[in-house]
């Protein structure tokens, strides 16, 4: 058990819209082990993005508990959230949302600072992680500046520059042709494999399936199937309700 | 109000009113024909109701400061009129003789034989314009009230025929009914109830009126209301005979008063006629005799008739029939009439002068003054326009000072829909991409703008009302401090005129700003639009050949239209034939807008090329140095010559390999930068190459735009260096520095808008700053009453009827300590006219002289600013040669022009023999003449009074001066009092009140009085601030505005950020900086010009004006409360929108598209 850095048990999540109530997740139970990469796949609208944001603490759950490295985050009051996504987490999304107004290299070192890093070793460090992922010579230009595949290189760095624990990415080769797919998927896997860091990837792509330690299937808010049985699927039916 | 700008309101009105249905009308016709681009435009307004809310806020301002200074000129105009016409009843002139002989005396008026007033009523008895004409006698005299010691120093006595009341209307009793004259017996009088206010008296009271030496007693009968033959001031009224016989003056009377036609209000259009008719049935027909006989000599009548063909409009025809009547076998009523014209009289002086015929010159001037004895007064008719003058001239300050916060509304709405088309950018290359064409995306916007506007338009009108009803309360509280009996209240007025001109200007600014907005944003890239990318750095122009063939394909379309109509009907489709008619007529219709848009294509292509800014830049420069000698102009058109060479190098720098980002940097600052240092360049630096230049508001206003945009330019493309600055600053401050980071990146990451709401506030506090500190700048002028009154401290007027023989004996008769007085002066005032011996002009001017006795002359401490050579070495020789010599004389330091070519002082045209600025001055003659008998005297200006005295609006002489002026003796009746050490001077006041009771002394402290004054003009200047500080709401709204669009804008992005690590409180504190950056930012840059050009100001005036004790004063308490205040809102306009950003969820946010 002591190598588990996320143990979630009986997760539900409810979504209201109008007159439109989703139940995204109906009982999820998911431990992941500490420098695993975690593939999580299945059908649009089946609770993938909603998980990784309860996990990863961005969003609230209605009810069970989710243990991010011993730390109850929901627990949490939301400044000390905050700040430990500053230090322990990194986020990687589908449509690389880097700040328009920022270069890359103040986009990377962005975490640090909120972290409390000085500004010199800040902007040392985020060079460092850029020069990683091979964009040094594009530090000082600005997301529009740069190429889809460059700048979700960016966005990993920015994801790492904190050295993480876990990285939850969404997406992050949906945006992408195949050939910068493939470079994003072999970037993340040798920093995983360098560094040790866990990786959560909500993908539809089989290749970073493939590429993943393990896959967790979902369908309709639950685990169909959890990739190597420390996954257990709830006892819920399928359920969408409507009410007034 | 009835006119503005010299325009006529109801023009204005109509030409506005048409303006406004003709652009309804069009979008309208527009509406009809693309309903769906109605739908998509009006959807969006109630689907935010906050951010309309803001919208209409921000677009109503302009609306609001035009309504409020309309309104305030409606008021002052309206209250003034009101009260006129209430006062003056159904009188509509007065006449009165303007000869006086040694029978007169002064501070009354001329009396006459009262059967010069029946010559005269048998003369006009057979006109219907006239439909009351009654003699009355008009004195004043201290009176006391017996019952209880009451007095009142100036009582009017009437005495008025009671058998001539015809068309006046009656005395009423102020507990109803009319009351009778002749029912009063010889001791009996009645008082209107301003008199019985001010004596406290009633009915049965018993008044004593102090006349001469002599006293009489008067039992109050009854109490009338005021106005009309009652008076306004405090007035007894008796019989005609009665009058006579109390003031020693059997058959005789001063005063005839006219009613004309009609009522209280519509008799005074018969004004200018009734008068015509009076003047020529008073004139003197042996005056007219002897002009006709004059000037019907041949040469003199070749030199008018020469004249003539340099004569336009109604004096040329006058002129042309005073040639033919003088021509007639006699004097006949026309002659007369026209010799009575005073355009006919400067006409033929000026002939007669100009034509070398000295003689009959001189001549005819004696015979033109003989001409009418009398005065007759359009009395009604010069208050009720003097009444549309001051509505007029409050509006125009009004509008001026709100010219800024006008400007400021337009950037406004140009910032929001410039921001509500990147909102939906997207939205409309999605349009653009299924086949709307660019005109629908203008008209998308024009139809929601107009929602806007029409809403908004009528919001605004409302609330300026209330603001106009809060400055009317704040003026009458500033009134009240000069009027003590609060007669006079301005209660709020508001025309429908008004109101319309308002609701149509306003309309009119917001639709124009809205369609050049609209037409600017809808210049889009379909393909960055829909993908959500930024916009090409260039967009691809339109090739000058499309731009100049679209005139001629607008010439053709109704052609074309024609020839189908034309086809239809042959096919025999009569409606499509009518349909493709109206086509033809709408394309004959958009002939002129094509033409026009072209030609504004074409300018605005060739401007952006920078020569053609430049050339036209010096044009304007010269213009305005050369030819109009103002400095509006000539600044305004060195600033283009300066942006044309920047202009001019762009293009230039275009053709390097220089980044884009860098030669916008050097460009524009560049220009920024030697804007700036032209503009803050010294007057006399500017002056010494361009000679001097007149500067008034537009000064001002072109300043403020040209300095703030200047500044805004060289801050927004320098903004990296500010960023670096800040960051160095806090980076010792933690977990500020991110915070800071993303404040300041967002804000100057989108130029457009932040120059915009930068430059809103720069322009606001830009002005505030310039008017607070000017205000309290000028207020320190009158801060020393010592300085201000030479020394003296109470004042006392006496009633002329009652004058004192010697005052220091008078003192000790009556029982006051001689000893408390350490000097005691007295002067009268009197109204003469002057001109100047060595100046071009003959004309003569009014001028108040004020002769002093010895004692005045020699314990007043006057400075004088310029001494004539071989006058004394200083103020006690100048002083004591006036003592000495009675032909010589002071003027007043703002009765002269400070340089010769600028119009200022209070008599600008009085003289030109010496000006303020000079350094050294020459002894010169100036002729005064008084009116009552034509004589005339020359005396000698020795000196030039300091302009901080409040001597200095008159001339200071001695009092022997006036004697030999006048036909009678000229009585003191103003006494200076400067009290000894120890002596409170309002205890002082008090005392000499009560013991001169019987000359009808009231007395005033004089520092009281100045420091009344001046609380009054302070007042005033800060209700000036307050009207500009409205301004400031605009900035606030646009604050509030762009926070609302960054919060929506940029919710992803705040997700991400929350995701990797900020707190609520920092996403919070993020945009309550940015907001902050841009409002201070935009406060220091505004601030800091406005100071700089107020110094400037400052010290032009000082030097120009050479107005010694004028300080530099920036009322800081005043401003921090003012900046403490819109920055708070400010703060509070973005803390709203940032605080739902900072709850929303991450994950929420993240989801957001």
């Amino acid at each position: 058990m002591e190598d588990l850095i996320i143990n979630a048990q009986d997760i539900h999540k409810t979504y209201t819209t109008g007159s439109l109530t989703v139940n995204a997740l109906r009982g999820v139970d998911l431990t992941i082990r500490r420098g695993e990469i975690v593939a999580i796949m299945g059908p649009s609208g089946c609770g993938k993005t909603t998980l990784l944001n309860c996990l990863s603490g961005l969003d609230e759950i209605d009810s069970g508990r989710v243990l991010i490295d011993g730390v109850e985050l929901h627990n949490l009051p939301d400044d000390e959230r905050s700040d430990y996504r500053a230090r322990r987490m990194g986020f990687v999304f589908q449509l690389y949302n880097l700040l328009p107004v920022l270069s890359a290299v103040e986009n990377v070192e962005m975490p640090l600072l909120l972290s409390g890093v000085s500004s010199a070793q800040a902007r040392s460090r985020a060079m460092e992680v850029l020069d990683s992922v091979n964009l040094t010579d594009r530090a000082a230009h600005l997301p529009g500046e740069l190429s889809g595949g460059q700048r979700q290189r960016v966005t990993i760095a920015r994801a790492l520059v904190n050295r993480p624990a876990i990285v939850w990415a969404d997406e992050p080769t949906g945006d992408l042709d195949s050939e910068t797919a493939g470079e994003i998927i072999d970037l993340m896997c040798g920093l995983n494999r360098d560094n040790g860091q866990s990786f959560v990837v909500v993908t539809h792509s089989p290749e970073v399936g493939q590429r993943a330690n393990r896959i967790v299937m979902m369908r309709d808010g639950l685990i169909a199937d959890s990739g190597g049985g420390a996954a257990q699927v709830g006892d819920g039916s399928p359920e969408q309700a409507t009410s007034d | 109000m009835d006119n503005l700008f010299g325009l006529s309101m109801d023009v204005i009105m109509a030409v506005l009113l048409a303006a406004f249905l003709a652009a309804i009308a069009a979008v309208g016709w527009f509406a009809l024909r693309n309903r769906v681009m109605v739908r998509l435009g009006l959807r969006n307004i109630p689907r935010r109701r906050g951010q309309t809310a803001l919208i209409i806020i921000g677009v109503m301002l302009s609306t609001v400061i035009i309504a409020a200074a309309l309104g305030t000129g409606d008021t002052l105009s309206v209250s003034i009129r009101n009260e006129a016409i209430r006062s003056l009843n159904t009188i509509d002139e007065v006449v009165v003789p303007s000869r006086a002989s040694a029978g007169d005396s002064f501070g009354s008026v001329p009396y006459v034989h009262v059967d010069r007033f029946y010559e005269l009523q048998d003369k006009v008895a057979g006109l219907d314009t006239i439909d009351g004409l009654t003699p009355s006698i008009a004195e004043t005299a201290p009176a006391l009230n017996n019952r209880n010691s009451v007095s009142e120093g100036r009582l009017n006595i009437v005495g008025v025929d009671s058998s001539l009341l015809d068309g006046f209307t009656p005395l009423t009793s102020v507990t109803g009914g009319t009351v009778r004259l002749q029912a009063l017996s010889d001791d009996e009088a009645f008082i209107n109830d301003r008199a019985a206010d001010s004596l406290d008296a009633s009915p049965g009271d018993e008044l004593t009126l102090f006349i001469g030496r002599e006293t009489a007693s008067f039992k109050v009968a009854e109490v009338v209301e005021r106005n009309g033959l009652a008076g306004r001031d405090p007035t007894l009224l008796i019989s005609l005979e009665r009058a006579q016989r109390l003031f020693d003056r059997p058959d005789q009377i001063n005063l005839i008063s006219v009613s004309n036609r009609g009522g209280e209000t519509d008799g005074v259009a018969l004004s200018g006629e009734v008068s015509q008719e009076l003047r020529a049935a008073l004139s003197d027909p042996e005056a007219a005799a002897g002009l006709w006989e004059l000037l019907r000599r041949q040469n003199v009548l070749d030199a008018l008739a020469e004249a003539e063909s340099d004569l336009t409009g109604s004096l040329r025809d006058n002129a042309v029939e005073l040639r033919e009547e003088l021509q007639g076998p006699e004097v006949s009523d026309s002659l007369i009439r026209l010799l009575n014209r005073q355009s006919v009289e400067d006409h033929v002086m000026d002939v007669l002068g100009s034509e070398g015929l000295e003689d009959v010159e001189q001549e005819a001037s004696a015979l033109f003054s003989d001409l009418l004895p009398y005065r007759v007064i359009q009395i009604k008719r010069n208050i009720l326009e003097a009444a549309d003058e001051a509505g007029n001239i409050v509006t125009t300050i009004f509008l001026n000072m709100g010219l800024f916060t006008v400007m400021v509304g337009v950037l406004l709405i140009f910032l929001i829909f410039v921001m509500l088309a990147a909102a939906r950018r997207s939205e409309m290359g999605m349009a653009r991409a299924v086949g709307a064409k660019r005109s629908h995306l203008v008209q998308m916007f024009v139809f929601e703008g107009t929602a806007y506007a029409l809403v908004s338009a009528a919001v605004g009108v409302l609330l300026g009302l209330v603001v106009s009803a809060l400055m009317v309360g704040i003026l009458n509280r500033i009134f009240a401090g000069f009027d003590e009996s609060e007669l006079f209240r301005l209660t709020p007025q508001f025309a429908l005129r008004t109101m319309v001109v308002a609701y149509c200007l306003g309309m009119l600014i917001t639709m124009a700003t809205v369609a050049v907005s609209a037409i600017q944003v809808s210049r889009l890239n379909i393909v960055t639009a829909v993908r959500g990318l930024p916009n090409p750095p260039t967009e691809a122009q339109t090739g000058w050949r499309s731009v100049l063939m679209a005139p001629v394909r607008a010439l053709v379309l109704p052609f074309r239209h024609a020839a189908r109509a034309a086809r239809s009907v042959i096919r025999v489709r009569p409606l499509a034939a009518l349909g493709y008619l109206a086509r033809a007529v709408w394309a004959v219709v958009m002939l002129p807008v094509v033409f026009w848009l072209t030609l504004a294509r074409v300018t605005w292509r060739l401007l952006m090329q920078g020569w053609l800014i430049v050339l036209l830049g010096a044009l304007l420069a010269w213009a305005g140095a050369a030819v109009w000698d103002r400095a509006a102009p000539f600044s305004l058109g060195v600033s283009l010559v300066i942006i044309g060479v920047a202009l001019m190098l762009r293009i230039v720098l275009e053709r390097t390999s220089m980044r884009p980002d860098l030669r916008d940097r050097i460009v524009f600052t560049f220009a920024g930068v030697v804007v700036l240092i032209f503009w803050l360049l010294p007057a006399d630096v500017i002056e010494s190459v361009v000679g001097e230049l007149v500067g008034d508001f537009d000064v001002l206003f072109v300043s403020g735009i040209c300095m703030v945009t200047a500044a805004v330019w060289t801050v927004m493309y320098n903004a990296d260096l500010l960023l670096k600055a800040l960051t160095w600053l806090t980076s010792p401050i933690g977990k500020l520095r991110p915070v800071l980071v993303t404040a300041v990146a967002y804000p100057m990451s989108a130029k457009l808008r932040t120059g915009l709401t930068l430059a809103m506030f720069a322009l606001v506090f830009f002005t505030l700053m310039f008017i607070s500190v000017l205000t309290e700048t000028f207020s320190t002028q009158f801060t020393d009453p010592e300085v201000v009154t030479g020394g003296w401290h109470v004042e006392g007027t006496i009633s002329a009827s009652t004058p004192i023989e010697d005052v220091r004996t008078r003192i000790v008769e009556l029982g006051l300590q001689p000893d408390d007085f350490a000097a005691v002066g007295g002067y009268t005032f009197s109204n003469v006219q002057a001109r100047d011996t060595g100046g071009d002009s003959r004309d003569w001017q009014s001028l108040s002289v004020r002769g002093a006795d010895d004692e005045f002359l020699e314990a007043s401490e006057y400075d004088l600013h310029l001494i004539a050579e071989g006058y004394g070495a200083n103020e006690n020789e100048v002083l004591q040669a006036l003592r000495d010599d009675p032909t010589l004389a002071v003027l007043g330091g703002n009765l002269v022009r400070t340089v010769p070519d600028v119009q200022d002082g209070f008599r600008p045209d009085l003289v030109e023999s010496v000006y303020y600025g000079d350094d050294i001055m020459q002894p010169f003659t100036m002729e005064l003449r008084q009116r009552l008998s034509d004589e005339t005297t020359d005396v000698t200006i020795i000196g030039v009074l300091a302009r901080e005295h409040e001597a200095s609006f008159s001339m200071l002489a001695s009092k022997a001066l006036l004697d030999d002026l006048f036909p009678f003796e000229i009585p003191v009746t103003r006494y200076r009092f400067s009290v000894a050490e120890g002596v409170e001077a309002q205890q002082a006041s008090y005392s000499l009140e009560g013991a001169f009771l019987e000359h009808g002394m009231e007395t005033t402290v004089l520092a009281d009085e100045i420091e009344q004054e001046t609380a009054g003009t302070r007042a005033i200047f800060r209700l000036f601030v307050g009207f500009v500080a409205l301004g400031l709401v605009v900035g606030i709204a646009a604050l509030g505005v762009v926070s609302t669009r960054a919060v929506v804008e940029r919710r992803q992005q705040i997700g991400v950020l929350r995701a990797i690590g900020y707190r609520r409180g920092m996403i919070q504190l993020s945009l309550m900086l940015e907001s902050s950056f841009i409002s201070l930012l935009g406060i220091a840059i505004g601030g800091t010009l406005g100071v700089i050009l107020s110094y400037q100001a400052f010290t032009e005036i000082r030097d120009d004006a050479a107005v010694a004790n004028l300080r530099f004063v920036v009322p800081w308490i005043q401003i921090g409360a003012i900046l403490a205040l819109a920055y708070g809102f400010s703060l509070l306009a973005t803390w709203l929108p940032a605080r739902q950003a900072a709850r929303t969820y991450p994950a929420e946010a993240l989801r957001y598209e």
